[in-house]
């Protein structure tokens, strides 16, 4: 308790040095008051200024622009200490890139210390230049954002034009750049580069001047911002919507939207409101050294000003290594009667976002303290920006209309959900942002929680507009997320939509979740959450762990011989005795008129799944045994290598993710091939197209689909790896037109099933849907929707491993050293078999 | 990196890393080792080995939970290759463990970050990198056959078998006495 009493009378030295660390090592035994009463001991100044600067503006209760300045005269007076010096340019610099939210507050301190010694900032210009030039010519963009987003809160520091210069060379590298490729994203990054980069530079100094050329670059970037780009559609989040409809969300690119906040900021003479003015010249540190008035040196040294760092923009830019597309502004809450975020013509909207996204994104190590910045996001941007933490939503209809109503919360769930809705990938894996979410939730529950209610409802209220693939990664995050939380949700609010058709969005929706909740948990625990209404959709059959075998029934053909073949597998009976019997199958299927090899197949692949059926090892490990007899009938028959899928899903229908689980190592082992599974769905099973309403298909093309794509991603890495030997490399690249070949094949398996479908093509599908007009135009939706999906997948393998982008292989001039590291497998998927069939 | 000296590698803790309890239990194997045995080396440094490693320990699950379940979770972070499940040593069923390998150190890592510390089957799982499974490792070690927190734990888990079992026949004694009595 101590501790935190101390900490506001106790200004200048952080939180009260390593009181926690004393408390538990020495004084165990120590009364409270013997401590108290001991002379304090202060930390070095290096320790403190650390400390300072790693917690700045994080506590609500201390006034940043003091910290600041405390910090900023502690560093001034000790400048001649090295470790000091090393201590504060390595933890600020390291504070610029690795938390965004500070970077003002960072600026601001060495704006203060400059005030009080000329050689800091010098020092602090003279070590970030070098890191500015690193970024930018290695095509780090984010890094190189933030860089450039310090340089410009130091404004005030320079003698001449300061940061513009290199604003105007970015330009014309952009424009390099849309020249040369109208597809080019790279262009689109710089502009957004500038333009999130103007408010900082504008907020940091009331320079006329500055302003004058901020706003001849952004008359310049509108050209570029304005024109959409030609990949924006195929990430639109809500693309089946006309404008008339309206859509859910307003769906504009992130720099159209910039590109217009800011000219209407420009028109408003440049208030930026949110953005923290750290530094203020008139402001005296008080207490520096946090004993007592430090009032000696009274009179006002001269703020001095330094050179701008001489950076050169290359000409071409390093374009890096990400792929790169571009960005469209996503947000739940944005635009609608309740102002609980800024609305989309606030740049506050984008400039919020562009941090709070940068900040979860490299912070992605510890989704605990993430969660924490997010959770104190009103200390990172001036006072009144936000209304209180964990106000409700209710109260905010009744506050006055000339404060902003921002809910910190639901700026920041917005945030992380527009991350799991990036298309075509967020930067890291799903799971972290349902994570964060969790971590989140943990930290202030009442406050976190309504906001998540009304983000489910809004995507739910809109499921059927929304891009298939991301309806899926809704499912997957809100079902893990349950899990997380007692499957605790009103599911009776979705009652009513218990009536419609399975073929429609939403009920399709509910039933994937429902499921997504019992792979996570058990089916019996999952019904227990959910209204009488729900339980149809969670049969009793679910609740069996162990699927009844089919031959066991004597209705079934060939029970006797599938009995036969059960107790062979389980008592690992010679191959001869099992090939016996199925010879004996084939025998009578043939006088049946039935394909032979498929009905042993049946029999032999659903033994398997039995004798497995205790678990996925189990399984596996019969596979393993059997994978001979199994690779030999997909290679003799194309029917009877589906008919192991078609027997792994029959084995497993009410669980249908075991079932997706085992295809998947199937396709490992070779014994399904991708192209096999793609028919089986699509062709074999399509049903006239219901087949693509079911979350099990989609998983199933998903799960294959992904092996190939990552397959060829790895063989380009591969081919482009200069550790390897250069003769392995010509292999690899001799094998990359096959591989990727094979995967457009794929592709276009899948568009001609499913665009058949969108267009209401297939015979069987008229004849059986004449008078059912309803039920026709959700199908129909449906194929348009895998379509939309599929075709975006493919146009962005085209961009990371299409001809176009796959650069000559050209021999190194310098031999490599022997440093030829071991060469992983490509993957788990054997080599051949890729675009067999 | 030029020009910085930087005494830090990040700004705040990484949740990629060995767990404290990984470590201290090396650096007391480490201490225990006398290292007479001059023909076989050193054995290298836990970080080292862990450097690539694709493995992790998971603990704290309820003895119910199955592999699917454990699947259906740990296959966010990428592709499993191999689930050990953790088995009592006696009864050869779960005892509330397993190892989960996958085919590349950046899943393991992701899997540290993003899933160690979230609930599975409404336990919070911990999730420690592992030097990889040998055979053997999947029995518990405990006296009666399971993990060996298991054995004295006085708080009752009804997804671990109740109380510990040592705990449970330390009482035994007294909860004859109160059946006598009524």
């Amino acid at each position: 308790m101590a501790d935190v009493e101390n900490r506001r009378d106790y200004r200048g030295g952080g939180r009260g040095y390593n009181n926690q660390k004393r408390k538990r090592n020495r004084d165990d035994d120590d009364a409270d008051g013997y401590r108290n009463m001991r002379p304090r001991q202060e930390a070095p100044p290096g320790t403190r200024i650390r400390r300072g600067l790693l917690e700045i503006a994080e506590d609500p209760l201390r006034l940043p622009h003091e910290v600041a300045a405390n910090v900023g005269k502690l560093a001034a007076d000790n400048w001649e200490d090295e470790y000091v010096r090393d201590t504060f340019s390595g933890v600020a610099l390291k504070l610029v890139v690795e938390q965004p939210f500070k970077i003002p507050f960072v600026a601001g301190v060495v704006l203060y210390a400059n005030a009080d010694n000329g050689e800091i900032a010098k020092d602090i210009i003279s070590q970030a230049a070098p890191l500015l030039q690193e970024y930018l010519g290695a095509g780090q963009w984010r890094e190189f954002k933030l860089m450039l987003r310090f340089f410009a809160c130091m404004s005030q520091l320079y003698e001449e034009d300061g940061i513009i210069p290199i604003l105007d060379e970015l330009f014309n590298r952009a424009v390099d750049l849309q020249t040369a490729s109208p597809d080019d994203a790279v262009g689109i990054e710089l502009v957004k580069i500038i333009l999130v980069t103007i408010p900082y530079l504008l907020a940091a100094t009331e320079d006329a001047s500055l302003q004058q050329m901020a706003s001849e670059v952004l008359e310049k970037t509108d050209i570029v911002a304005s024109t959409p780009h030609p990949i924006e559609a195929l990430v639109d989040p809500y693309p089946n919507t006309t404008e008339q409809d309206g859509k859910p969300m307003a769906c504009t690119s992130v720099i159209s939207l910039m590109q217009r906040q800011l000219q209407e900021e420009a028109s408003n003479g440049w208030q930026l409101k949110c953005i923290p003015r750290v530094y203020d010249p008139n402001h005296k540190a008080s207490a520096a050294n946090g004993d007592g008035a430090d009032e000696t040196d009274g009179e006002p040294k001269e703020f001095v000003k330094h050179a701008f760092p001489t950076i050169t923009v290359p000409s071409p830019v390093n374009t890096g290594t990400k792929p790169l597309f571009p960005e469209i502004y996503f947000s739940l809450y944005a635009d609608q009667e309740i102002e609980s975020v800024p609305p989309t013509s606030n740049i506050a909207s984008s400039l919020l976002r562009d941090a709070i996204l940068d900040t979860v994104n490299i912070l992605d190590f510890n989704r605990n303290v993430t969660a924490r910045f997010l959770n104190e996001i009103d200390c990172y941007w001036s006072p009144g920006t936000f209304v209180k933490r964990a106000t409700t939503f209710d109260k905010l209809r009744d506050m006055s209309t000339d404060k902003p109503t921002w809910k910190p919360e639901d700026v920041a769930i917005d945030a992380i959900f527009s991350q799991i809705y990036q298309l075509p990938t967020p930067e890291h894996r799903l799971v972290y942002y349902h994570s964060l979410i969790t971590e989140s939730c943990k930290i202030s529950p009442q406050a976190i929680a309504p906001s998540l209610g009304r983000a489910i409802r809004f995507l739910f209220r809109n499921v059927d507009t929304m891009d298939m693939e991301l309806t899926y990664r809704f499912m997957d995050w809100f079902g893990h997320h349950l899990s997380n939380f007692e499957f605790r949700w009103k599911w009776a609010e979705w009652i009513p939509e218990l009536d419609l058709s399975n073929l429609h969005p939403k009920k399709a929706f509910i039933i994937g979740t429902l499921d997504k909740e019992i792979q996570l948990s058990f089916a019996k625990r999952v019904r227990d959450t959910l209204p009488q209404e729900y339980h149809p959709l969670i049969p009793q059959s679910k609740e069996n762990e162990v699927p009844p075998f089919k031959y066991n029934d004597e209705a079934t053909s060939f029970a006797k011989e599938g009995r036969e073949i059960l107790q062979m597998l389980k008592k690992k009976a010679p191959e001869e005795d099992v090939q016996n019997v199925l010879n004996a199958v084939h025998e009578q299927a043939a006088n049946h008129g039935i394909d032979p090899l498929v009905a042993s197949t049946d029999i032999y692949m659903t033994a398997i799944c039995s004798v497995g059926s205790k678990s996925l090892s189990h399984v596996l490990s019969t596979i393993d045994r059997c994978k001979e007899r199994l690779l030999a009938v997909g290679s003799q028959s194309e029917p009877a290598r589906r008919q192991i899928i078609s027997s792994v899903v029959g084995f497993w229908a009410d669980h249908p993710g075991t079932a997706v689980n085992i295809v998947d190592k199937l396709l490992n082992y070779t014994i399904v091939t991708p192209m096999s599974v793609i028919l089986w769905a699509l062709q074999d099973h399509m049903d006239r197209g219901r087949a693509l309403a079911n979350s099990q298909i989609y998983e199933l093309i998903s799960i294959t689909m992904f092996k190939v794509t990552n397959r060829v991603r790895q063989v380009l890495r591969e081919r482009n790896n200069p550790a390897l030997p250069f003769y392995q490399r010509q292999q690899i690249d001799e094998a990359l037109p096959r591989e990727r070949q094979g995967m457009r094949d794929l592709f276009a398996a899948i568009e001609d099933a499913v665009a058949g479908v969108a267009q209401g093509a297939q015979d069987e599908m008229i004849e059986r849907y004449d008078g059912e007009e309803v039920e026709q135009q959700l199908i129909q939706l449906w194929g348009a929707r895998w379509a939309r999906v599929w075709r975006r997948k493919a146009a962005v393998e085209e961009a990371v491993v299409g001809d176009a982008v796959v650069q000559p292989l050209v021999e190194p001039v310098e031999a490599v050293e022997d440093t030829v590291e071991e060469v992983a497998p490509v993957d788990a998927l054997g080599s051949e078999d890729m675009d067999q069939i | 990196m030029p020009g910085i000296v930087a005494p830090m590698r990040n700004t705040v803790e990484r949740l990629d890393k060995p767990s404290s309890y990984a470590m201290s239990k090396y650096k007391k194997r480490k201490r225990n080792d006398t290292h007479t045995d001059t023909t076989r080396p050193a054995s290298p440094d836990l970080e080292e080995k862990l450097a690539d490693a694709t493995t992790l320990y998971v603990g704290n699950l309820s003895f119910y939970t199955t592999e699917e379940q454990i699947h259906a979770l740990f296959a966010k972070c990428g592709e499993l290759k191999r689930l050990v499940m953790g088995l009592d040593r006696f009864t050869k069923t779960p005892c509330g463990f397993c190892f989960v390998e996958y085919y590349t150190h950046q899943d393991a890592l992701d899997c540290l970050k993003y899933v160690g510390g979230t609930k599975l089957d409404e336990r919070i799982i911990r999730c420690d990198l592992d030097e990889g499974f040998g055979e053997g490792r999947q029995y518990g070690r405990g006296k009666s056959g399971g993990q060996v927190r298991d054995e004295y734990r006085e708080e009752f888990d009804p997804g671990r078998g109740g109380y510990g079992k040592r705990f449970r026949e330390d009482q035994e004694g007294f909860a004859d006495e109160y059946a006598g009595g009524a």
